[in-house]
């Protein structure tokens, strides 16, 4: 076991191992094009596969804020919302292409972070989650309302591009760039200035952070690339209407995969992400009515049991026997934070 | 003139609906520090409940009340024994993810036992009483004056009984409170009971008046935090006035901007929110703690 240690830590045998995750997940859409009797990769893996990066991507998003930051967003949908209407409305409503497309939800996203943020990242604590799930309702009411420009409770219709493969490459290669970013981001001094934020706003602010411009700024970040997701998704769904992309269900998500995976980690959102995802696919497929009760049932253990979540369980060396093997062999650096980060 | 005065009857009239329904919410918030945000899904469950005793047996809403009130107190009771009292210590956020898990499986529960179909509720008072040009709906008058009775037994209850004092004085000070020899949990847990049976009651009122359907608590909620936020918490006076405050905003709106619906009464209740929070986080009236002490 220790020299299997050794060799894991003299070779860096992590990196590798997920450097070959990353390989094979980019082989995958190949495997259609091998010949063969059955179809080894249908469209509906690669679909699955698309919905699970999307949903990477979003934790890791609700993660900056709410993680790092520990400003707790109940209404992140909307930034998934607006990019998926934003982008909806000018390919359907004005004929663009979809990229330019996608940029324009994007900024939509990323302009009303900066106004709604402007407010509510005033508050605090129970107060910003809520003015947020509140800024979500009162978002799907008005969408709902502003019938020429929304299609407002009909929806919006998209011009249909169903090619999965491309889907899987964006959303996969998204996915990795936005997981990159947070974990570079994590090692700046802005990253320090969020997780100050975080553990003690007053003493951040005396010590000279300007931490309104820090929240407002990666709340920006964090809408933006929400935004792109959601145009994304519209996109590959071709419908949009105010209840499916206004989902409050769909920050539920965001929130349990983040808290599974460990809250204020890089790899925790990822590993959460991946972790629901699967269960849901391959379990509650089959009990299909009964999903959304698991899914409280199952935010509610979480809690209750793993506040901590996986990456927090785990990098703690003091705690479980697997916590200490994992410490140990595995990731030897805690990846959550220590006070010596915070003030160095 | 017509108009106004029967937009501001109306919207007294929701004031008082808002005012009884968001009770059980101020006060659990204020004295537990825990921000249920299961609370719609208990409306909406006291409203079921109306519902089926008026199908089933053919019974008056108002009625119903004398099964609501006990069967939400043991339910409340209960609930706050395995799941509450294991969140009250802890960070808010832990709260409030529980309470959010509890109103998702809530409503899907009730989805499934009763599908997503809008029901109403017949009350048999459901004529108009006129004054001038002014309708005033009946059924909806019963309900504010069974919402003043519940907010008078309530204030009478705090105010002079040996048990509505411990929950005031641990809702002030807990440590304080245990050292004079109050049992807390025990307190915490009637406490609980007692908001959830007045939510289900909550529930009641609203079913002669609205439809009835598994995700109608979620802007209720909302609309409760809104309330509370502007009230102070745990104030029952506070709890009248904001409640009537967010009723004539909502009527007014929908009655003088053409083309919305009442469906935007959300987004008035939210900026309402935001405005106050900014700009006086100890809330409009004051009560039992002020809304900016965690």
């Amino acid at each position: 076991m220790r020299a299997l240690a050794q060799i894991w830590q003299r070779h860096d045998l992590g990196k590798w191992i997920i450097g070959l995750i990353i390989l094979l997940l980019l082989a995958l859409p190949l495997l259609q094009y091998i010949p063969s009797e059955e179809t080894l990769v249908t469209n509906l893996l690669l679909f699955s596969f698309t919905q699970m990066f999307m949903l990477v991507t979003l934790a890791s998003n609700w993660n900056l804020t709410g993680g790092f930051t520990g400003y707790v967003d109940f209404g992140h949908a909307v930034f998934f919302g607006l990019g998926a209407y934003g982008t909806g409305i000018v390919m359907a409503k004005a004929g663009w292409p979809f990229v330019p497309a996608l940029v324009v939800g994007a900024i939509v996203s990323a302009v009303f972070a900066l106004l709604i943020g402007g407010a509510t990242l005033r508050l605090k604590g129970p107060y910003f989650s809520i003015a947020m799930l509140g800024t979500l309702v009162a978002m799907r009411e008005i969408v709902r309302v502003s019938r020429p420009l929304t299609g407002g409770g009909a929806g919006l219709t998209l011009p249909p591009y169903l090619n999965r493969p491309l889907f899987y490459y964006i959303t996969l290669v998204l996915a990795i760039l936005v997981v990159l970013f947070i974990r570079w981001l994590r090692q700046t001094e802005f990253g320090a200035s969020l997780i100050a934020i975080r553990e003690d706003e007053v003493g951040a602010e005396m010590r000279g952070i300007n931490t309104t411009r820090h929240k407002i700024t990666i709340f920006i970040i964090a809408a933006f690339s929400s935004g792109i997701v959601g145009g994304l998704w519209a996109y590959q769904n071709t419908f949009i209407d105010p209840d499916i992309v206004f989902l409050p269900a769909r920050t539920v998500e965001m929130v349990m995969m983040t808290m599974l995976g460990g809250l204020g980690t890089v790899a925790g959102p990822v590993i959460g992400a991946a972790t629901i995802y699967w269960l849901r696919d391959v379990v509650w497929a089959n009990f299909l009515d009964y999903h959304l009760i698991m899914q409280g049932l199952l935010l509610i253990l979480i809690v209750l049991f793993v506040p901590e979540g996986i990456m927090g369980t785990l990098g703690d060396r003091s705690g479980t026997t697997v916590g200490r093997l994992w410490g140990k062999y595995i990731s030897p650096a805690r990846e959550g934070t220590t006070q010596a980060e915070v003030n160095p | 003139m017509d108009q106004f005065l029967q937009a501001m009857i109306n919207g007294i009239m929701l004031g008082g609906f808002y005012a009884a329904m968001v009770l059980g919410f101020s006060i659990i918030w204020g004295v537990m520090g825990v921000i249920n945000l299961a609370h719609g899904e208990f409306i909406m469950a006291g409203a079921y409940f109306t519902w089926m005793m008026n199908r089933e047996y053919g019974w008056e809403p108002f009625l119903a009340l004398i099964v609501i009130l006990p069967v939400f107190f043991v339910a409340g009771y209960i609930l706050q024994r395995i799941l509450i009292n294991r969140v009250i210590e802890r960070p808010h956020l832990i709260s409030l993810l529980v309470t959010f898990g509890l109103s998702i499986i809530i409503a899907n529960v009730y989805k499934l036992a009763y599908t997503g179909t809008p029901r109403t509720v017949e009350s048999a008072f459901s004529g108009f009483w006129r004054a001038g040009e002014v309708t005033i709906p009946i059924t909806r008058s019963y309900v504010v004056v069974a919402a003043l009775t519940m907010m008078a037994a309530l204030h009478l209850f705090l105010q002079y009984t040996r048990l509505g004092k411990s929950i005031r004085a641990a809702a002030q000070n807990r440590e304080a409170a245990q050292i004079v020899g109050i049992e807390i949990g025990r307190v915490y847990a009637i406490t609980f009971a007692i908001c959830i049976a007045l939510t289900g009651a909550a529930g009641m009122l609203a079913s002669p008046t609205q439809a009835v359907f598994p995700f109608m608590g979620a802007p209720l909620t909302l609309k409760a935090f809104a309330i509370t936020a502007m009230s102070g918490l745990g104030s029952i006076p506070g709890a009248l006035m904001g409640g009537v405050v967010l009723g004539l905003i909502e009527v007014f709106i929908a009655t003088y901007v053409p083309g919305i619906g009442t469906n935007l009464g959300i987004v008035a209740s939210f900026v309402i929110l935001v405005v106050v929070l900014v700009t006086r986080p100890q809330g409009l009236f004051g009560g039992l703690k002020p809304a900016g002490a965690l």
